[in-house]
């Protein structure tokens, strides 16, 4: 709690502990004989503690010309209440009131400490190596290609490369991933994660505005100004409702006394019921709030939602469309079947081993992937000369004898058969002394949880998942049956995706949108497309992350099921509130222009909605997704 | 040039109204009062950010006088 709010707190309890002990007397009839400037005197005295500035705060606003403020408004209803007589009323209203404030001050600064435990990530300095001598530095200040030491502990402050050293990175405050990262020479590391055990040496590759600290905080920071739908309706209502409540108000004061000669009394009492709920707080407050919660609740589960009209949209996604490689498929090629031929008479590890041994001159990402699968380091005593022909295949000695590897064009045009394609991935043929020894199947895997992430979706109420991918049928077929898609389309550039996405968002009636989920450099145009534009956090591009409006920082599509469940459970809330409030507001106008509710009414369609609204908001903040 | 300063509100109509205020200053560009995260942004040309800065400032506590700026 601030000091400010301290200080408020120990005046309403003050002022409390004064006023109830005054009503019970009051009620009691114990004050039945005492003059009214008495009574006045009395409850002035908590009124005051409890209420001076907003007096003097009205006062200075109507000097800078401020008339519906409510500070003036809460001001001008109070003291008619004194002048009328009803002065218990008047004070419990100031009293309510600022606990009211006290409420709000205290939930606003709860949800703005879970942001800033987001914000924590902040790298406060960097260890610049220069000449070999180190020195800290404000990360503002680190030019690109810079060499930083980061020692044990210390949070990275900067993107860049890996030059020396080894350790487990923590990115938990980044990604919500709770297994720590290793790192050695080679590898990128990003701003923001806290450094293990070892000493890192890292080259810089980004100015600290550009990098992923410095955007995850931009983001996060700027997300409740982009506002929601609704946010926008409550906001021009907001503009409306107090002059149109105010005007209403000086109305009632005026016209049935000056008009038809009634008594000013019941006229003035009931002008400030409506002067008390004119102040529209509790609408404006807790619309944006509710959905500052919802982003504080997307952020700890490592989501970044860009702004409150993406969780708005995010509700009501029913379609979502993914790209395949990186986003369903892990985007690493991998040995996934050996398949050793009845001629050639080998079993799996030999032939394994005789491709690996064959590939094992080669850089090629699928060489690679052999080579991994088989695991040992190649003997190369084994390997003789190799001869690679451009784009089919290797032609190879191992033990003395000539291996072919290569695709099935390479084999037929050594006149080799092969016998059935293989329907999914790319094939490494292999053959000797003119048979065909067998076939290797290197495919893309698909993600663990990719599965349970479409099943997920499902059971929230996503009606169509669709896979795009510039690949082959064939392999798309297979990581749509394997994830449970119902629909793909294969072999698209990157503008068909567009076309794609503008068919689903025609389709689509205005209510249910579309949402992409996508990861690499040619989907930034398809994320900009869709209604909900959802990104890879760490696998990601850049041009990807800031096209997109949702941000999964641990690239798990698992949790966009449970962002769509904050988002909607976020906007539910927010909806009862705007109703919550509406309804009470409008009951107490319309029975206080009849003269059937009190000022104790008016309070509660003021402060009492208000700290409602703010308590059901808070809520947001607590879902787990 | 657009600047980021730490500031005082106390209400979400507050920041809306003061918003409002500084965006009618001269030579501001834009201007943004986020009550939630409690930071003003304010955007102006580089050579008079200054003079614009305490005009916005102005503005806005006129608007709201309890709006306060850490410059």
């Amino acid at each position: 709690m601030s000091k400010k709010l301290k200080k408020l707190l120990r005046r309403v309890i003050i002022a409390a502990v004064l006023f109830f002990p005054l009503l019970i007397l009051l009620k009691s009839g114990a004050f039945a004989r005492l003059p009214g400037a008495a009574l006045t005197v009395m409850f002035m005295v908590p009124y005051l503690i409890v209420g001076y500035d907003i007096i003097l705060g009205a006062f200075k606003n109507i000097r800078n010309g401020n008339v519906f403020d409510e500070k003036f408004l809460m001001t001008v209803a109070t003291i008619a209440a004194f002048c009328i007589g009803e002065y218990a009323e008047a004070c419990a209203v100031m009293l309510f009131y600022q606990t009211g404030e006290l409420f709000q001050g205290y939930a606003v600064g709860k949800s703005r400490r879970s942001i800033s435990e987001m914000m924590e990530i902040a790298p406060e300095y960097a260890n610049v190596e220069t000449d070999g001598a180190v020195e800290e530095t404000d990360p503002d200040e680190v030019g690109v290609g810079s060499v930083i030491l980061i020692r044990p502990g210390e949070r990275i402050p900067l993107d860049g490369v890996v030059i020396e050293g080894e350790s487990f990175l923590d990115t938990a405050a980044l990604t919500g991933e709770s297994v720590p990262r290793l790192v050695s020479a080679g590898d990128q590391v990003i701003s923001g994660c806290v450094n293990g055990d070892g000493t890192l040496r890292v080259r810089t590759t980004k100015v600290y505005e550009d990098s992923t600290v410095a955007k995850i905080l931009e983001l996060v920071e700027t997300a409740s100004e982009r506002k929601a739908r609704l946010e926008n309706f409550i906001t021009r209502f907001a503009r409306w409702y107090t002059p149109l409540v105010t005007a209403g108000a000086v109305l009632l004061a005026a016209v049935p006394p000056l008009v038809l000669g009634q008594p000013f009394g019941g006229w003035i009492h009931r002008a400030c019921i409506f002067l008390i709920v004119s102040c529209p707080c509790a609408l404006v407050i807790s619309v944006p709030l509710g959905f500052f919660g919802g982003i504080g609740a997307a952020s700890r589960i490592g989501v970044l939602v860009k702004g409150s009209n993406y969780l708005e949209a995010a509700a009501s996604m029913t379609t979502v469309v993914f790209d395949k490689t990186g986003t369903l498929t892990k985007g690493e090629f991998r040995v996934t079947e050996v398949l050793p031929s009845k001629e050639g008479g080998l079993t799996r590890d030999e032939l394994l081993e005789l491709t690996a041994l064959g590939e094992s001159s080669s850089t090629h990402p699928i060489a690679r992937s052999v080579l991994a699968a088989y695991g040992k380091t190649p003997d190369l005593t084994r390997v003789g000369e190799a001869h690679e022909t451009a784009g089919r295949g290797i032609r190879v000695t191992v033990d003395g004898r000539e291996l072919l590897l290569g695709s099935r064009k390479l084999m037929e045009a050594e006149g080799i058969a092969t016998g059935e394609e293989h329907p999914s991935g790319t094939v490494i043929h292999a053959a000797a002394g003119g048979s065909f020894l067998g076939s290797i199947v290197i495919s893309d895997t698909v993600k663990e949880g990719a599965r349970e992430a479409v099943l997920r979706m499902k059971s929230i109420g996503v009606r169509k998942t669709v896979m795009l991918t510039g690949d082959r049928e064939e392999a798309a077929a297979a990581v749509a049956a394997e994830t449970g898609i119902d629909e793909f389309h294969s072999g698209l550039l990157p503008a068909g995706k567009v076309e794609r996405i503008e068919a689903l968002l025609k389709e689509s009636d205005g209510r249910h949108r579309v949402g992409f989920v996508g990861d690499g450099i040619n989907d930034a145009p398809v994320l900009m497309r869709a209604d909900v534009g959802i990104a890879m956090g760490s696998l990601g591009s850049d041009a990807a992350i800031e096209a997109a409006d949702i941000v999964l920082m641990d690239d798990d599509i698992r949790k966009i099921a449970s962002v769509v469940r904050i988002a909607r459970k976020t906007l539910r809330i927010v909806k009862e509130n705007v109703a919550f409030a509406l309804i009470v507001k409008a009951a107490v106008l319309i029975l206080g222009a009849l003269g059937m509710a009190n000022l104790w009414a008016a309070v509660f369609g003021d402060v009492g909605v208000t700290v409602l609204a703010i308590l059901n908001s808070m809520r947001a903040l607590e879902e787990k997704g | 040039m657009k600047k980021k300063f730490k500031c005082e509100i106390d209400c979400a109509n507050c920041a809306a109204k003061v918003e409002a205020a500084i965006k009618k200053v001269d030579g501001v560009i834009d201007a943004k009062v986020n009550f939630l995260t409690q930071k003003f942004t304010l955007e102006a040309a580089d050579e008079a950010f200054e003079e614009v800065l305490a005009a916005a400032v102005k503005a806005g506590k006129k608007a709201e006088a309890e709006f306060e700026v850490e410059l």
